[in-house]
């Protein structure tokens, strides 16, 4: 399909700003008579509240007010279940460090932090459960006792063609442990924001936030309001990752607001959001992969357990999601799968980039380059030879849709790798001397698929606007997008902007994308699942042909009317009809749409300390229409930097539900300097049917490969696995004792 | 409480300040310059980073105090008028930033580097911004834009 402004890497709208330094994020928003907030948070990951006393706290001059759970019309929220509590009261249960007692509200930012060390709290302590396989026994102390007798609160089974005579054909069967780690999103810009009361008298706050609209849904039950008597207005977002689906300050700020009827910010130190915000699930893995000598696939059988940490969040979707691509972009005719979501004391787990997809990739991929080397098979020979296509049964018996991409994402990296292919088979390419007498170098190949948007019968859908400002004769002079799709960083405005340029015929500075605020702009849904280029693009070109036909109209009928407005709603079941995981057989038709992922990673490991650095790195990606291609790559090197720190250095530590890794400076997000020396980013595009123009979602998908890529190559290097990630360099180094 | 007088993106400007004061916050809080941000509040991230004296430092561990009488280079003095810098220029021109809340200490940073060395090699830019993490692009084309500036700077004789 030929386009105008679609595929063009055109400036992004806010770029101009964002290196002025002068737009805005939620922490640089200020208010006359502003107040200042802190949160007194929980001493202990399991414990019961016995006594609060704020009067030391409010016989400090200059604080306002100190709220307590009796300040809480309905003291409970979540996502999805409503489990946790807003501020835990007298005979409550704390039951993470990121519970909290108390908000302090005072004149000044310096005095709430000294208010809140005041707050004196009186806990009886509790049993902790710290691991999820412990937590599943019967005689586990329950973190929920309200919500049944057992920590478990999902179990997901797929059943599907017979798994034992699977196994009985296969000829190499391959066993493995994993466990991943949690690891923290660091977006970095802290969550912060204002509570108000606007000029309407609406609880109104500015903050970050991933669906604004969803938070309101959230918040006014909370304060017993009706949802139209609370707004959110997101500003420049500082990175979310999947980190603020859930709202970690937005109620708060909104219970502030409605108590002191003030305006109140509130923002969060590094260190509340290191150890008081959620994580990314850490899997514990059981996994049997078996396989014919020429590399067909026979059966796989999968244990899942997903610590969720001490509320329910998205663990249930996200699990959900990730046990639905357990067996990778491959044909498994046979399958066995058991999930399980476990309650325990440790922190909060959610979505995060991948939503549970970059876990199943991890186990998947090692499974497959363990098979490789099992069967003395390339790797990208024996992946090619088992790949999902068009219209494959996948795991849970549907049948893949068209546009399935994987297959030439895999051959460009492979070929841009420099593997080469003659009649189907694959060889690798020589890696080179390695750069001194302790290094070795490995190199490997890893594949990811992910859904798009919402799945198992979600009624996912996005609602766009779209404003045309007329000239005298009837042409579009100005063009305002209206979207609830928040730009957390990865360019929606500047891609919403593009496809309504395009639909409309204009040009991209004739348009532009008005500022999220739920009093303003139509829900489009959460920016997260890799959904808004799909599922918001698709009612934005819809909501643009609308236009277009009331404009001839209105051209036709000479009416002299300047000012033309459509909205379309865009559902995702419109599509698809998916459906929830059959309770016994896990049989389902689960989701919209796919994106997929290929990368390559040249290591070298020096044998004498276990260090890893990565020389070289090749990213495919499939876009199916790349909206604006520098962007595409931004996403690719963006998601490979998260891979990077998940295969290599980052692991949130917690001992008996006590954070030890509390600070930055222990938490190690790689910098430029431990980055691929070279990297090559490579947009594959394989149109879906389904996508505005054809494209597909790829914010996630490019995260999945690259830790199994990496830790494969490591294994290609030096001959061990690391299936317990990070492979921090210690880890490593033991790896490699033991194997001697 | 003490005053302090600095000059700051070119001009003399004064502000009173509590001993405890960091320079980041008087910037922010007191002078009303938002576009140097706060992320970690411990010195590790580099999205405070301001020049001191034409020197890199990170504004939210730095004692305000200590800025007194010295020059003070923040993200909004780069800019002269409605012409970006070329830094900030080649930023938008390979679209290197995503969230943007540690591009303002990141361009900071690559101007230190520009000012000293006009004509760094890839390893030299790399370990210029090795202070500053982000968490969005994967630092490549963050990479790409300070050498897309070194190039455009010495093609019109090194002035902005």
């Amino acid at each position: 399909m030929s386009t105008r402004v679609l595929g063009q890497s055109l400036p992004k709208k806010d770029a101009a700003t964002k290196v002025r330094g002068s737009r805005r994020f939620p922490q640089d928003f200020n208010m006359e008579g502003q107040l200042h907030a802190k949160a007194v948070w929980s001493e202990h990951p399991h414990a019961r509240v016995v006594k609060i006393d704020t009067s030391g706290a409010e016989a400090l001059p200059g604080v306002v007010k100190v709220i307590t759970a009796e300040d809480v019309p309905v003291n409970e929220y979540g996502i999805i279940v409503q489990d946790q509590p807003v501020l835990a009261g007298e005979g409550d249960k704390v039951r993470w460090v990121g519970d909290r007692i108390a908000i302090v509200v005072a004149e000044s930012e310096k005095v709430a932090r000294e208010a809140r060390r005041l707050v004196e709290v009186e806990y009886d302590p509790l049993p902790v459960v710290s691991d999820p396989r412990e937590a599943m026994k019967p005689e586990a102390p329950l973190v929920h006792e309200e919500r049944g007798d057992s920590n478990v609160f999902r179990h997901i089974k797929i059943r599907k063609g017979d798994w034992e005579k699977g196994f009985a054909e296969a000829d190499v069967v391959v066993e493995s442990y994993y466990v991943t780690p949690y690891v923290e999103h660091v977006y970095m810009q802290p969550d912060a924001g204002i509570g108000y009361l606007d000029d309407e008298g609406r609880v109104t706050v500015i903050s970050s936030a991933q669906w604004p609209d969803h938070d309101l849904r959230q918040i006014a039950p909370m304060l017993d309001l009706p949802k139209d008597q609370t707004r959110e207005i997101v500003p420049a977002v500082g990175g979310a990752f999947g980190g603020r689906e859930d709202m970690h300050i937005q109620h708060l700020l909104a219970l502030c607001a409605y108590c002191v009827r003030r305006p109140v910010k509130m923002v969060f130190d590094r260190n509340e959001v290191m150890i008081r915000t959620g994580k990314r699930h850490p899997w514990y893995v059981k996994y049997r992969t078996g396989a014919r000598k020429d590399g067909t696939l026979t059966a796989v059988e999968i244990e899942i357990i997903s610590d969720s940490g001490a509320y329910a969040s998205t663990t249930v979707p996200v699990l959900e999601a990730g046990t639905s691509f357990a067996a990778g972009p491959y044909v498994v005719p046979n399958a066995k799968v058991d999930s399980y979501a476990v309650y325990t004391n440790n922190a909060v787990t959610m979505a995060m980039r991948g939503f549970g997809t970059t876990q199943s990739a991890f186990i998947y991929e090692m499974q497959m380059s363990k098979l490789a080397e099992a069967l003395g098979m390339d790797a990208v020979e024996l992946r090619m030879k088992n790949l999902l296509e068009d219209g494959s049964i996948g795991l849970t018996g549907h049948k893949m849709p068209q546009g399935v991409g994987i297959r030439e994402t895999l051959k460009q990296v492979a070929l841009a790798a420099g593997w080469k292919e003659e009649q189907g088979r694959w060889s690798k390419p020589d890696l080179g001397a390695a750069s001194g007498p302790h290094k070795r170098r490995g190199m490997a190949v890893a594949c990811g698929l992910k859904n798009v948007g919402y799945s198992f019968g979600s009624d996912d859908k996005a609602t766009v606007g779209v404003q045309l400002a007329l000239d005298e004769s009837g042409r579009i002079a100005r063009v305002t997008v209206l979207s609830g799709a928040c730009d957390v960083g990865m360019g929606a405005q500047t891609f919403l902007a593009q496809m309504a340029a395009e639909a409309l015929g204009v040009d991209y500075d004739q348009v532009r994308v008005a500022m999220v605020d739920t009093t303003k702009v139509p829900d489009s849904g959460s920016c997260s699942a890799s959904r808004l280029v799909w599922i918001s693009g698709n009612a934005l070109v819809r909501a643009c042909q609308a236009a277009l036909e009331k404009r001839d109209q209105i051209l036709m009928a000479e009416t002299g009317e300047t000012f033309v407005e459509a909205e379309f709603q865009f559902r995702g079941l419109s599509v698809i009809d998916t459906r929830p995981y059959d309770p016994e057989t896990g049989m389902t038709d689960p989701h919209f749409a796919y994106g997929y992922a290929a990368q390559v990673a040249l290591v070298e490991v020096d044998t004498e300390t276990g260090e890893t650095e990565i020389l070289k790195f090749w990213a495919a990606q499939d876009a199916g229409k790349a909206v604006n291609p520098a962007m595409v790559k931004g996403q690719a090197a963006g998601g490979v930097h998260m891979g990077v720190g998940y295969a290599l250095t980052e692991e949130y530590i917690q001992q008996e539900g006590v954070p030890k890794t509390r600070h930055l400076a222990d938490y190690y997000v790689p910098t430029v300097m431990d980055m691929p020396h070279e990297f090559t980013s490579i947009t594959v595009e394989v149109p879906d049917p389904t996508g505005p123009y054809g494209a597909k979602g790829v914010g996630e998908m490019t995260t999945l490969p690259t830790a199994p890529a990496i830790l494969s190559a490591i294994h290609d290097a030096v001959g061990v696995w690391i299936d317990e990630f990070p492979a921090t360099a210690e880890r490593v180094w033991r790896a490699m004792q033991t194997k001697k | 409480m003490p005053t302090l007088e600095m000059i700051l993106n070119g001009k003399e400007v004064s502000a009173e300040v509590e001993p405890g004061d960091l320079l980041a916050h008087v910037l922010r809080d007191k002078l009303g310059l938002i576009g140097t941000k706060i992320s970690c509040g411990e010195g590790e991230c580099g999205s405070c980073t301001v020049l001191v004296d034409g020197l890199t430092v990170t504004s939210c561990i730095y004692p305000a105090m200590k800025a007194q009488g010295r020059e003070v280079t923040t993200i909004e003095g780069l800019a002269t008028g409605g012409r970006l810098h070329s830094i900030q220029q080649a930023f938008v021109d390979v679209t290197a930033p995503q969230c943007g809340y540690c591009i303002p200490g990141m361009i900071i940073s690559a101007k230190a580097l520009l000012d000293e060395n006009p004509h760094p090699t890839r390893q030299e830019i790399r370990t210029g911004i090795s202070g500053n993490i982000c968490r969005c692009t994967g630092y490549y084309q963050i990479v790409e834009a300070i050498e897309l500036a070194a190039q455009r700077m010495a093609e019109e004789g090194g002035a902005p």
